[in-house]
This record gives C-alpha cells, structure tokens and sequence, in this order.
C-alpha cells in the first residue's frame, strides 16, 4: 500500500489558525494629516511621542507599519478602533 | 504658545472652541452634508470611511463588516452630535477632542474622495481649485490646529 502524499489534517490546521497571532497594518492614505495620524497612535496604543512619530513616517514613506499584534479578538478591536479615527488599517497573520 | 483668532485654543480644562461666525455656518453645513451622507450608507465618497480590514478573504471581510458597521454608524452620528453642540465655542474634554477630531478626518476623507486626489496630486500640490478643495484645506488646517492643542504641554 502507498501512503498519500498528501494528509489533509483540517483539524490541526484551524487549532494553528485560531492560536497563530494577528498583527494589525495601518496603509498610507495620503489624505490623513500626518500629525492626526500620530496623534491617533499615542492616543489608542498609548506609544510615546517619539514611538508614535516613528511609526506614522514608516506608514508614509514604507506605505504601511505594523502598529500592533495579538489575538484575533485584540487586532479585530484595534483595527476597528483605527477605522472608527479614519485611518487604514487591515490584519493578517503573523508568520 | 496660541493666538487669540486661532480656532482651537489650548485651555487649562482641554481645547476651546473659538470659529467665527463664518466658519461656525460653515461648519455646520459641512455637518448636515455629513450626518445625509452617513445616512445614506452607501455613497461612493464614503469609500474612504470603510476601508477593509480583510483585503484578500472576502468571508472574513463580510464578517467583519456584519459585526461592526452598525456600532460605526451609530458611533459616528453620535461624533456630530458632539460636534454640534460645540461650534459655537466650548471647552472639550478628552472625549470631545476625539469626536471633533474623528468628524474633521471624516469630511476630509469624503472631500478628498469627491476630488478624487491621490498621493501624487497632493505631492505636487495640484488640487484642483473650487469649493470642494478650498473645503478639503480648510477641514485639514482646522483639523490640524486642533491637533496642536490637544497637543499642548500646558495642557
């Protein structure tokens, strides 16, 4: 008998899904004030000033930072809380 | 450091409201054209304002839009209420900046989807002149002013 060459193991796969963290992306829209921008930051995740600022010029000139991470639950929070100030946010995996 | 003419104020207690009288009928102009245009729900200049959070998994974006568009619509129509009751001067709290802040952001993100801009007509400052973009500025200096004095070190 031949082994498969391919187990699907569904099961495992959503238990690595469910337990891989998310991290949560802020994209560059041209149209936010850089200064709104970081000011959002430091007040949602508490950065400091220099951490905020740092950040807010990696989303514009790299285009995007990861600004947080976490469960699903917290990415989801953070992203809609992002989304609720304007700003552009979406989460995937961290791998 | 402010001006006695500048629209937001730093203050011991949070940020004063200081807009003339024109931009005060300005202003509230700009928020009945929000509050119809939030109501609608489903106007292409509101693109913007919902930006995905799942770009490339369509089931999980439907969910995500499931769970929390409600509570967003609610939230922000409460932002105008807010804002509001304030234009005629006021002194904000914590939670009044934000509000004014978020409702400031929300008009120049629907303006600047009207005009269409991209990053490459803002880098090269070619906005196209009329109202829409004499209001997508003035939305950005009030927005900006604002954000230098919640910033304020006195405060």
């Amino acid at each position: 008998m031949t082994a498969p060459l391919i187990v699907e193991d569904r099961e495992t796969d959503s238990v690595d899904d469910l337990s891989r963290p998310w991290k949560v992306l802020v994209w560059d829209d041209p149209i936010n004030l850089m200064s709104y921008v970081a000011f959002v930051f430091r007040k949602l995740f508490g950065f400091s000033e220099e951490k905020a600022h740092r950040l807010m010029m990696e989303v514009h000139t790299e285009g995007k930072a990861v600004v947080s991470s976490g469960p699903k639950e917290k990415a989801e929070m953070d992203v809609f809380r992002l989304h609720e100030h304007g700003l552009w946010a979406t989460m995937e995996h961290d791998s | 450091m402010s001006h006695p003419s500048w629209p937001f104020l730093a203050a011991e207690e949070g940020v004063e409201v200081n807009l003339g009288d024109q931009e005060q009928e300005v202003l509230e102009n700009l928020l009945v054209d929000l509050r119809h245009l939030l109501m609608s729900d489903s106007h292409d200049s509101l693109r913007r304002l919902k930006p995905p959070a799942h770009p490339d998994n369509e089931e999980a974006e439907a969910a995500y839009r499931e769970m929390v568009d409600d509570d967003m619509l609610r939230a922000r129509l409460e932002l105008l209420d807010v804002v509001e009751a304030g234009i005629g001067g006021a002194t904000l709290d914590e939670g009044d900046v934000a509000a004014w802040m978020q409702c400031l952001n929300m008009m120049r993100l629907i303006l600047g989807e009207r005009l269409e801009l991209d990053g490459a007509d803002l880098e090269a400052h070619e906005l196209p002149e009329g109202p829409a973009t004499f209001l997508y500025e003035w939305t950005g200096e009030l927005l900006e002013f604002l954000v230098r004095a919640a910033s304020a070190p006195s405060r």
